[in-house]
C-alpha cells in the first residue's frame, strides 16, 4: 500500500496532474489509503522545506564533510544542469520561481522588497542575497526597498538594471527586454553604456546589443497588468499574441500574414478570458478558433 | 443527489460576506468559481475519500474561500486546480495534527520524567529533529546523485516533472521512478525517527 501511496504522491504532486477521479477511486477502495498518502506527502513536504534552509547551514555541512549532504547535491545538480543546458546557473542558495500561463504571483524578498510575476514568467533569486534577481522570461514588477549602500540589481538578457529607489516593470519576451519605471530611478548597464530612467521612461533593448530604444509611458499604465490590463504601443501582433497567452493562459497565436503588423491599444483581460474574440475589434483583426488555440488573422 | 447547482444554492450554503459580495454584485462567477459550482459534489466526494469525514462540508467551504478571496489569476485547468487546492488543504491539516500529536507526546514524556533524572527522551528528540535534514540528505545520497538532484529540482525549486525530464535529458517515467525512490527513502527516515 505504501508503494501505491508513494506512486500517487509523485503524480498528484505535479501541477500537470489531472486524473483526480482515478485518485478518488483509489482512496475510496480502502480508508487506510488516505492515511498512507498523507504520511508520504507530509514526510516529503517536511523534507523539502528543510532542504530550503539546509544549504545555508554551514554547521551541518562542516559536521559531515565526507558525506556531502544538500550542499553537495546542489553542486551535483548544478554541474549536471550547466553541462546539459549551459544557461541555468544554480548556485548553492539560488532558487527559481516560475508561474504558469495566466498565473500571477507575488514573491516577498527577505529585504522587504517584492516582485510580482506575470504569467509564464521565470526568475532566479538568491536566498543568501535578496538584492539580486535574474529575470529569464516573462514580466515582473519590482517594488524595491532602496538602499544606497546595497543597490538592487536585476540581470536580464545580459543587461544589468540597478535601482535607485524604485518601482519598475521588466518584461522579457524572446530576446527583447523592456523596462518601464513607475517610481524612483533605474540605471541600465551602469558599467557599460549607462542609461538613466526616471518615472514614465521606458527602454527596450535586444540581447547582445546596446542600441536602446527609449520612450515614455503614462506612469499610471506601468504595472497595470497586475490589475488585469495590458497596453501595447506599436507592438507587433505576434508579440501581442504571446503576451495575451502568458497573461490569460489561453493559447493565442498570430497568423504569419499579420504577425509583423504593428498596432496600439489597451486590452482589459477579463472580457478576453470570457471571449477570446473580444480582442478582434480592438486591433481590427479577426480571431478564429483552431483546436485549442485562437488565431489572430486578417479580418 | 443534486446534479446541478446554481449560485443561489451556494448562497444558502453559507452566506459569508465574501459569497454575498461576489454573487450579489451581479458579477458573473469567474472560470474558477464556475468550475467550483459545477463540481461541488465531486469535490465533496474527494474530500470524504481523503478522510475529511464530517468536516468535508467545512473543508469544501475553505476551498471556496481560498478561490474566491485570494487573487488567483486565470487558471488553465480549473477543475484540477480545485482538486489540488482541496488536496493541499488536507495535507496541511494532517501536518498540523501530526505536529500537535508530537508536541503532546514530547510534553507527556517530559512530564513523566522522574525528578532529578535528565529528560533524555525529549532531549534526544530535539537532537533528532535538528539532524533530520542531514539524515534525509544521507538517505537520498545512497540513491546516487540523480534522484536526489531530481527531487530537489522538482520539490524544492518547484519545476514541473516534464521540464525536469528535459533538463536532465531523461524520460518522464525515469523522473517519476527517481522521485518514487526519493519519496520512499524520505518516508523510511521519517518512520525510523517516529519509532525511536
Amino acid at each position: 500500500m505504501t508503494d501505491e501511496a508513494i506512486a500517487w504522491a509523485v503524480q498528484t504532486g505535479d501541477p500537470s496532474f489531472e486524473d483526480w477521479d482515478a485518485f478518488t477511486a483509489w482512496l475510496e477502495a480502502d480508508p487506510a489509503h488516505a492515511d498512507a498518502y498523507d504520511r508520504a506527502m507530509a514526510a516529503v513536504m517536511d523534507a523539502a522545506e528543510e532542504g530550503l534552509v539546509a544549504p545555508a547551514n554551514d554547521a551541518v555541512a562542516e559536521e559531515v564533510p565526507a558525506r556531502g549532504g544538500w550542499r553537495w547535491l546542489a553542486l551535483a545538480a548544478s554541474v549536471v544542469l550547466v553541462a546539459m543546458l549551459g544557461f541555468i546557473q544554480l548556485r548553492d542558495a539560488s532558487y527559481v520561481v516560475e508561474t504558469a500561463a495566466g498565473e500571477t504571483r507575488t514573491v516577498a524578498l527577505a529585504d522587504g522588497s517584492d516582485v510580482t510575476l506575470g504569467g509564464a514568467a521565470r526568475i532566479v533569486l538568491d536566498r543568501d542575497d535578496p538584492r539580486v534577481a535574474t529575470l529569464e522570461q516573462g514580466r515582473a514588477l519590482f517594488s524595491v526597498r532602496h538602499d544606497d549602500a546595497d543597490p538592487f540589481v536585476v540581470d536580464v538578457g545580459g543587461h544589468t538594471l540597478v535601482d535607485a529607489g524604485t518601482v519598475f516593470d521588466v518584461a522579457r519576451v524572446g530576446k527583447t527586454t523592456s523596462v518601464a519605471v513607475s517610481e524612483g530611478v533605474v540605471l541600465v548597464n551602469p558599467e557599460r553604456k549607462l542609461a538613466r530612467l526616471e518615472p514614465g521612461d521606458t527602454l527596450s533593448v535586444t540581447d547582445g546589443s546596446d542600441a536602446y530604444r527609449l520612450g515614455t509611458a503614462p506612469v499610471a499604465r506601468i504595472g497595470e497588468w497586475r490589475d488585469g490590463r495590458l497596453t501595447f504601443d506599436e507592438a507587433t501582433l505576434g508579440e501581442i499574441a504571446h503576451e495575451l497567452s502568458s497573461s490569460t493562459g489561453i493559447a493565442f497565436s498570430a497568423a504569419p500574414t499579420v504577425a509583423e503588423r504593428r498596432v496600439t491599444g489597451s486590452v482589459a483581460l477579463a472580457p478576453v478570458k470570457q471571449n477570446p474574440q473580444a480582442v478582434g475589434p480592438l486591433f481590427g483583426v479577426a480571431v478564429r478558433r483552431e483546436g485549442d488555440s485562437w488565431i489572430i488573422d486578417r479580418p | 443527489m443534486e446534479t446541478h447547482l446554481s449560485c443561489t444554492r451556494i448562497l444558502t450554503y453559507r452566506a459569508l460576506p465574501s459569497l454575498v459580495l461576489s454573487v450579489s454584485s451581479n458579477r458573473a462567477p469567474n472560470g474558477l468559481e464556475a468550475a467550483f459550482l459545477a463540481n461541488r459534489e465531486r469535490l465533496l466526494r474527494f474530500l470524504r475519500a481523503r478522510g475529511a469525514g464530517d468536516a468535508a462540508e467545512d473543508l469544501l467551504h475553505e476551498v471556496w474561500l481560498k478561490i474566491s478571496t485570494a487573487a488567483v489569476g486565470p487558471v488553465a485547468a480549473p477543475v484540477a486546480y480545485l482538486y489540488r487546492t482541496a488536496d493541499l488543504l488536507m495535507i496541511d491539516r494532517y501536518r498540523s495534527e501530526r505536529q500537535a500529536r508530537r508536541r503532546d507526546k514530547d510534553w507527556s514524556e517530559a512530564a513523566a520524567t522522574v525528578p532529578g533524572v535528565s529528560d533524555a527522551p525529549s532531549g534526544e528528540r530535539v537532537l533528532i529533529a535538528r539532524d533530520h535534514a542531514r539524515l534525509v540528505a544521507e538517505a537520498l545520497d545512497t540513491l546516487g546523485p540523480r534522484p536526489a538532484a531530481i527531487f530537489r529540482r522538482h520539490r524544492i525549486d518547484g519545476v514541473q516533472q516534464r521540464q525536469v525530464a528535459e533538463e536532465f535529458g531523461v524520460s518522464l517515467s525515469t523522473v517519476e521512478s527517481d522521485l518514487r525512490r526519493a519519496y520512499r527513502a524520505i518516508l523510511e527516515v521519517r518512520e525510523r525517527i517516529d519509532e525511536a
